[in-house]
């Protein structure tokens, strides 16, 4: 049993006769790994399934070897922040965390000290005697966050976490995120920002109707989507010659010269075909300064696997 | 940490939202209610004793000693002035034997009114004859303890303590998928069976603390404006132990409704729902075999209360069976029955919180 990823086999879901997900496979190695879809894709029933907040209809789940359905064993090394207000009614900040430590078993001592620093690292130490009922929804998402890492877990779960975070907070979570994968740690977020997901994560689940589309770094994703052209912006000089030159060689799709002037444009099919153009133009004498990839990011994937190619 | 250990730390934390839930606050008018009846009759009853007190107790013995046909005179030189005296003339239509007229007659009517302490003795003259005495106990104590069984076992076990734990147990988990914050729980490291006993044992101390002392407070207040001597002699005789045998059938039906209601609120969305069809089963329960009435929480319950229920007789005969118990069982049978009931439906329970999901969008 492979104690160090988390592990989707096959795995459906169903409520009722709407379909949550259907026939999942996932091998999600530790690192930032984030859930990237559409709303009612199936981002949080993917998380709720690595939770054990709702069941399988078929197939297996395991988070570092636990099955979902041991909360006693998975808990302890998992933290969850949800989308929802998890705070009973008319508890203040620090209680919620407070009350969490305490079920983890911490002595009161311990826990209040844990509890402290989970809401320090979230910037809610002046308002943590407040009412949770009474915070803004930044501060409520600070909150979650505050009592899902307060016993330091081993695999954080965040659902749309940076959502109504202000700038700086928003950083110094990003940081924190990469903090916890530096130390081996899984931490799996949703998020419809793509191009902060893009920036920090160490690899990208695309999901859609409840079918996962791609899974794994983003350039490698990329590449696996060989119908896909890639378009890259080449820094030349004489850009219209190197045009020509790629239509001549015909391992490009398409090319225009970039509207800012900053070269050409290009979309290939045959990145390799396309690689050594680039040589053959560079050895006749042109200038090459750069050639940078312009859609390896989550949004042109998405944009293209969502809406099926262009 | 231990399990036992895990199920006192979540009762801790839920306790305070069992005794003050905001869906539940009436349960204290349900737990409060007979005590408030019987504080106000206790009440009552001292303001007259005090006022006719005041005035001028009569003898008991004199009392007993008035026959009808005295003289209003001989009844004030035996037993003293009344502390009420009217008098008026009655009026009454008679058919003439003679020649068919009606002539209208006329009687001499008085009233006296006598309280010898404990009783209240209205005397009746009729043309300056005595021609009834009306004795009533002032506070029959004997009254009053059949009219608190009746109370309690009518109004609260069936109704009271009913929908008093249907309030409080049933929102320990709907409440919760209601406010969206289940899954606070359900995220912590705890099985989800130590889950459910540490919420039912949150649920139990405050529906116990609640209705035994809804219970405890009726009692005093019921016994509390007794004639002195007939306390003393209760609290030396069987006050105690009736007491302790009403808090522990409260505290009891806390244990069974609680069980009852909590695993309905895992079950099913609409708390309508398992009230009704509790409540008929309950309620029916008179009529079914022997076998099926043990699984019933109101027949355990009325099988430990210690003075049966008064039923009038004048009570229709099906009224009547689903009043009273059909063969009430020993005491430790009852509790041992209750207790046995109780494990089964919280075994039932921990099955489905196994199997419980947190689906929010399809509440």
């Amino acid at each position: 049993m492979n104690s160090d990823v988390i592990l989707f086999e096959n795995v459906s879901k169903f409520y009722g006769e709407v379909l949550g997900v259907n026939k999942v496979n996932l091998h999600i190695p530790s690192g930032i790994t984030s859930l990237v879809g559409p709303n009612g894709s199936g981002k949080t029933t993917l998380m709720n399934l690595m939770t054990g907040l709702v069941h399988p209809g078929s197939g297996k789940i395991t988070v570092r070897g636990i099955s979902p359905f041991a909360p006693e064993k998975l808990m302890r090394i998992m933290g969850y922040a949800t989308q929802y207000d998890a705070a009973p009614r008319g508890v203040t900040g620090y209680d919620f965390v407070l009350a969490g430590l305490l079920l983890y078993g911490y002595a009161p001592g311990e826990a209040e000290k844990r509890a402290w620093k989970a809401i320090e690292t979230v910037s809610l130490t002046q308002s943590a005697e407040r009412k949770v009922a009474a915070y803004s929804k930044g501060m409520r998402q600070r909150i979650r966050l505050a009592q899902a890492i307060a016993h330091e877990p081993q695999v954080l779960i965040l659902d749309e976490p940076l959502n109504g975070l202000d700038p700086l907070v928003r950083a110094e979570t990003i940081a924190m995120f990469r903090n916890y994968a530096s130390e081996g740690r899984h931490v799996i977020l949703s998020s419809h920002v793509l191009q902060e997901v893009d920036v920090f994560s160490d690899q990208v689940i695309l999901i859609a109707n409840g079918m996962i589309l791609a899974e794994g770094e983003i350039k490698n994703v990329r590449e696996e989507i060989h119908e896909h052209p890639s378009q890259f912006l080449l820094h030349c000089q004489e850009p219209s010659r190197v045009a020509a030159m790629l239509f001549e060689g015909g391992q490009v799709t398409e090319v225009k010269l970039d509207p800012q002037g900053r070269g050409v444009l290009v979309l290939t099919r045959q990145r390799d075909a396309f690689a050594e153009a680039i040589e053959r133009i560079a050895l006749s004498g042109i200038e090459i300064d750069g050639v940078i990839p312009t859609d390896e990011n989550v949004d042109a994937l998405y944009e293209y696997l969502i809406g099926g190619g262009r | 940490m231990s399990p036992l250990a895990q199920i006192w730390t979540i009762a801790k934390l839920e306790i305070g939202r069992a005794f003050f839930s905001r869906r539940a606050l009436w349960v204290y008018l349900l737990a409060l209610f007979p005590a408030v009846i019987f504080i106000g009759h206790g009440l009552d009853a001292k303001i007259k004793r005090d006022r006719w007190t005041g005035r001028s107790i009569a003898s008991p013995v004199a009392i007993d000693s008035l026959s009808p046909g005295m003289s209003p005179e001989q009844v004030i030189e035996k037993v003293g002035n009344p502390q009420d005296n009217r008098t008026w003339q009655g009026r009454h239509r008679v058919e003439s034997k003679d020649n068919d007229k009606v002539i209208i007659e006329k009687t001499e009517m008085r009233s006296m009114f006598y309280f010898d302490g404990t009783r209240r003795n209205d005397l009746r003259f009729e043309n300056g004859k005595l021609n009834r005495i009306s004795k009533n106990q002032f506070v029959s104590f004997e009254e009053d303890r059949k009219v608190y069984a009746a109370v309690f076992q009518y109004f609260y076990l069936r109704l009271a303590i009913f929908f008093g734990c249907l309030g409080i147990f049933i929102n320990l988990f709907r409440g919760e998928m209601l406010d969206k914050s289940l899954h606070f729980w359900f995220l912590a490291p705890v099985r989800r069976d130590v889950l459910l006993l540490g919420k039912y044992c949150a649920g139990l101390i405050a529906a116990s603390v609640i209705f035994g002392s809804g219970a405890l407070i009726s009692f005093c207040a019921m016994v509390g404006f007794q004639d002195p001597t007939q306390i003393q002699s209760y609290s030396q005789g069987e006050a105690a132990i009736h007491l302790g045998w009403y808090v522990l059938s409260a505290v009891l039906g806390c244990v069974g409704y609680g069980s009852v209601f909590l695993a309905a609120g895992l079950l099913l969305r609409n708390p309508i729902i398992p009230a009704v069809v509790v409540l008929l089963w309950e309620s029916i329960n008179g009529f079914l075999p022997d076998l099926l009435q043990k699984l019933s929480v109101l027949h355990y319950l009325q099988s430990i209360c210690p003075i049966p229920a008064p039923v009038d007789d004048n009570v229709p005969p099906v009224l009547r069976m689903i009043l009273s118990p059909a063969a009430p069982s020993s005491a430790w049978v009852a509790i041992l029955g209750l207790l046995a009931f109780t494990a089964l439906v919280l075994f039932a329970a921990t099955h489905a919180i196994r199997r419980l999901e947190i689906n929010y969008g399809t509440e």
